[in-house]
């Protein structure tokens, strides 16, 4: 598209090239991000030109996560995402039009990924490929064959996927942080889900999940990078403006985490050479006032050189990295360091250096230099995110995951309007270690492993 | 790129309403040998960097080539005017951020990379002078460095895909080859050994002005960059021209390995021959395009389409050739549950047969070509892909125009020219082939 054809229809209601009237209603527009909403399905739509290249990136979020799974069909989100590139009526790889082909074939990066509270499908394209992207994802939105004999071999590469995880001590430590702080909302269950649960889920289960959960009512579209508006809605209503909304009401997430009331520790021992430590405090949801506070936290424990954690950990060889998270999903959920221990060094050191940080700040609080280098960092971040509509693209999916498009937006005016005492305070209030999940893994040695000859015929087993 | 000594803006192209690359970058060439260019992109009020050096690993001993990537990571540990902690205190106080590095897979460069708020670029780029032409390897740093890397080597020994890769390249390559990988507990070895002498000597030796190439993009003005550049620089040494002798390709040895590690739930496995395939020769676009088909993306290409698609045998399977100035090896890599060994194995095998039996079909040749030129112009939709890819282009030679061309360039490949450069290059018969995992009772 070129730039001279840049033309914004104003505020209001716009019709399509077809005959239907009015099809979208503006809904409204802050920081550059429109929002609009498809009336004949409930399909929101949120555009932002940034016409850094002429790239455009289209996404659509479903809102649905592990988050709305249960016991036996854990990891159903994450299953049904990789059968959704296995084809609809329209793109089969039979007809060699299978949905990666031809996304390949156009230059597109692109892929799908699941998290605890959303699915999201992305195409990062040259801008007058645009079309392409929007046919597809129309057609998988409720057309997706599902079919149990592509269900089969899928399982088993997701399978492959769960085992490559199982190998990554973070992974295993992370997912065990959540199983165990979360014993009864759905955070307690990995996205990958349960070995079992990915072997054993049914296909016919994972259609009635696709049927509760796809529809254009329960998702959002993203419109990124270079397009011209009037041009790209009217893309969007041609593909999507005929699906139904979903007839029954999408299932909420009724269950409600109940506080800690006692410290919690686990333990794995597994073969390796380098012990790791994780601590995970319950914290609060995304939209929650204190969540800037904890983001700002995050950065000046473990954000750089320079940051608490860093200097007190790797600087002093206990620990040879360490990276701090302050979770931000929809429901409460944990900030949590975690550090591969020094070979050497006691695990139970590194997590007295990590309690002793902690209390620190609750205790003394941060200097006002050090609380505006992570405000500055955060800002950084959101500027630099802008220089490519696919990691706007990013960050605004998990801001209407776990929030609202409006939450990305004024998340810089946010983070800049947080005090210092907001830091040590919200310190203060979650650091409790009743509150806290230690967990721990520890290397044991391998008895007889070790590598074997080299085998010049055969294959050396 | 002709030496200029006052930046050179060129005109649009006519007829089009956008200048080309080339003709949008303003460089300048110093006398010391310094290349320097800047494309502005005033959307965003950002900048991104990129450059390079030639001081990798081919530069040291052939017995201690990490010495490189340890130089290049402590370059930024303090200098003659500030220590590591102030240095990081004034980027991280600003959003900013600086990079050295160099790593075994390219074993002529080190990269630099940084990116900053524009307000903040004077700041960024008088640090990135001043580590580059003053760092002063403090001994303490060092010390802690190394306690650092001997935990990280050890935490990649656990990893079933170093593991694999690394005992593949022992194979094919002999030890003074770059691509040749030590085992952990030598390389361990030779990290306990290093020593700041030896990074300053080393640093004497290779690092100059005479192969340092630096690319700005951004919302900067291109004349005050290049200008408060040239000033910046012009009282560093020179040192060495950008050159290498030429390292003779070793003859495949085909084989199998496997690695027992205990309680893995994934192995990896690793096909690997040496290769002669070098990053700037002409060959290197028509043999990338055929490999995008065999086995670039696990999701649409034959490797892809047989092993995981079809087969759901693994979770991620690609082939590539490692070219950089020095040819490295072709490699195929998949993870597979152990038990799965044998089948994957045998299907990747088949597959790379028949794939150079039948070589490209039209349609298939067609869409790599569509897809390579699509994803190159979807690369340069940000300042630090702009960056990156003017970057590499001056790195390989290939020029700044090459961003412009490179459309013409893909096209113009025929897939007889694709097949027969690919087919000259890979055969399965002379794979050697690693496995790493817990095989044990399970296959």
């Amino acid at each position: 598209m070129s730039p001279k054809a840049k033309r914004r229809a104003p505020p209001g209601n716009v019709s399509s090239r077809r005959t239907r009237p009015t099809p979208f209603q503006f809904v409204k527009e802050k920081a550059g991000i429109r929002e609009w909403r498809l009336t004949s399905n409930g399909l929101k739509l949120l555009l932002l030109e940034n016409r850094v290249a002429p790239v455009v990136t289209f996404a659509i979020v479903y809102h649905v996560g592990s988050r709305n799974e249960g016991v036996g069909y854990t990891g159903a989100t994450h299953l049904l995402e990789h059968l959704m590139f296995k084809g609809t009526p329209k793109y089969q790889r039979d007809k060699g039009t299978a949905i990666a082909a031809v996304l390949e074939a156009i230059g597109a990066r692109f892929n799908a990924t699941t998290w605890f509270d959303r699915t999201n499908y992305y195409e990062t394209i040259p801008s007058d490929q645009f079309e392409t992207a929007v046919r597809i994802e129309a057609s998988r939105m409720r057309g997706s064959l599902l079919r149990d004999q592509d269900r089969q071999p899928e399982m088993t590469v997701v399978r492959n996927e769960f085992e490559r995880g199982e190998n990554s001590p973070f992974q295993v430590l992370y997912k065990l942080a959540f199983a165990t702080a979360f014993r009864e909302h759905p955070y307690h269950h990995p996205t990958i889900g349960w070995r079992s649960d990915i072997e054993g889920v049914s296909t016919a289960r994972l259609k009635e999940f696709y049927d509760t959960f796809y529809h254009p009512n329960n998702a959002t579209a993203l419109i990124i990078g270079d397009f011209e508006e009037s041009s790209a809605l009217a893309t969007i209503d041609e593909h999507f403006g005929r699906i139904p909304a979903s007839r029954r009401e999408i299932p909420r997430v009724l269950t409600v985490e109940p506080p800690q009331e006692g410290e919690r520790r686990f333990i794995v021992r597994r073969v390796g050479q380098v012990a790791w430590i994780s601590l995970s405090w319950r914290t609060v949801q995304a939209n929650h006032p204190d969540t800037a506070a904890l983001a700002l936290l995050a950065h000046l424990m473990g954000g750089g050189v320079t940051s608490r954690l860093y200097q007190a950990l790797v600087e002093k060889s206990l620990a040879l990295s360490v990276n701090v998270i302050a979770w931000q999903l929809r429901d409460p959920a944990l900030f949590s360091v975690f550090a591969p221990v020094r070979p050497g060094v006691e695990p139970a050191a590194v997590e007295a250096v990590i309690r002793e940080e902690v209390q620190r700040v609750a205790r003394e609080g941060v200097s006002e230099a050090e609380a505006e280098k992570a405000r500055t960092q955060i800002e950084a971040d959101v500027v630099f995110d802008r220089d490519s509509s696919d990691q706007i693209a990013a960050s605004l999916s998990e801001a209407i995951a776990v929030a609202d498009w409006e939450w990305y937006a004024d998340y810089p005016s946010v983070i800049r309007s947080v005090p210092r005492e907001e830091i040590q305070r919200v310190a203060q209030t979650y650091f409790n270690d009743d509150g806290l999940t230690v967990g721990v893994f520890l290397p044991k040695s391998a008895g007889s492993a070790g590598e074997s000859a080299p085998d010049e015929e055969g294959d050396g087993e | 790129m002709k030496p200029s000594p006052r930046p050179t803006r060129l005109g649009p192209r006519k007829g089009e309403g956008r200048p080309s690359y080339a003709e949008a970058i303003v460089s300048r060439k110093l006398p010391s040998g310094t290349e320097l260019y800047v494309l502005e992109n005033h959307i965003n009020p950002t900048m991104a960097l990129s450059g390079s050096l030639f001081a990798g690993g081919l530069f040291a001993p052939a017995e201690r080539r990490i010495l490189a990537s340890v130089t290049a990571g402590e370059l930024s540990k303090g200098t003659q005017s500030h220590t590591k902690l102030e240095i990081a205190e004034e980027l991280e106080s600003r959003g900013s951020s600086i990079s050295f590095s160099s790593d075994a897979s390219d074993p002529v460069g080190v990269d630099l990379g940084g990116a900053a708020l524009s307000r903040h670029s004077d700041h960024l780029l008088d640090r990135l002078v001043e580590i580059l032409t003053t760092p002063v390897f403090p001994a303490a740093e060092l010390e802690k460095e190394k306690k650092r890397l001997i935990g990280a080597i050890q935490q990649q020994q656990d990893q079933t895909s170093v593991r694999s890769y690394e005992a593949a390249m022992r194979q094919i390559y002999p030890a003074s080859h770059p691509f040749h990988r030590l085992r952990g507990e030598a390389l361990i070895a030779i990290v306990d050994s290093l020593q700041p002498s030896d990074l300053d000597t080393f640093y004497r030796e290779r690092y100059g002005a005479a192969s340092l190439r630096l690319v700005i993009v951004g919302d900067v003005v291109a004349a005050r960059v290049l200008d408060r550049l040239e000033k910046a620089l012009s009282g560093w040494r020179q040192g060495p021209r950008p050159k290498w002798p030429a390292l003779p390709v070793p003859p495949p040895a085909p084989g199998r390995e496997s690695i027992e590690m205990p309680e893995k739930a994934s192995a990896d496995v690793v096909l690997a021959s040496p290769s002669d395939l070098t990053r700037p020769e002409r060959a290197y676009l028509p043999c990338t395009l055929a490999n995008s088909a065999l086995g670039q993306s696990s999701l649409t290409s034959r490797l892809g389409v047989r092993v995981r698609d079809r087969e759901g045998l693994t979770y991620g399977i690609h082939s590539g050739f490692h070219s950089t100035h020095i040819a490295g090896p072709f490699t195929v890599t998949l993870s597979v549950r152990p038990e799965n060994r044998a089948a994957a194995l045998e299907s990747t095998l088949d597959e790379i047969a028949r794939f150079l039996k039948t070589g490209l079909k039209d349609k298939e040749f067609a869409d790599e070509k569509s897809s390579r030129i699509g994803k190159f112009k979807v690369d340069l939709g940000s300042n630090s892909g702009l960056a990156s890819a003017i970057d590499a282009a001056i790195y390989y030679g290939l020029g700044v125009s090459y961003l412009d061309e490179f459309p013409a360039r893909v096209s113009a490949v025929t897939k007889e020219e694709a097949d027969a450069e690919f087919r000259q290059r890979v055969d399965p018969g002379r794979f050697t082939i690693v496995a790493a995992g817990s095989f044990e009772g399970r296959t």
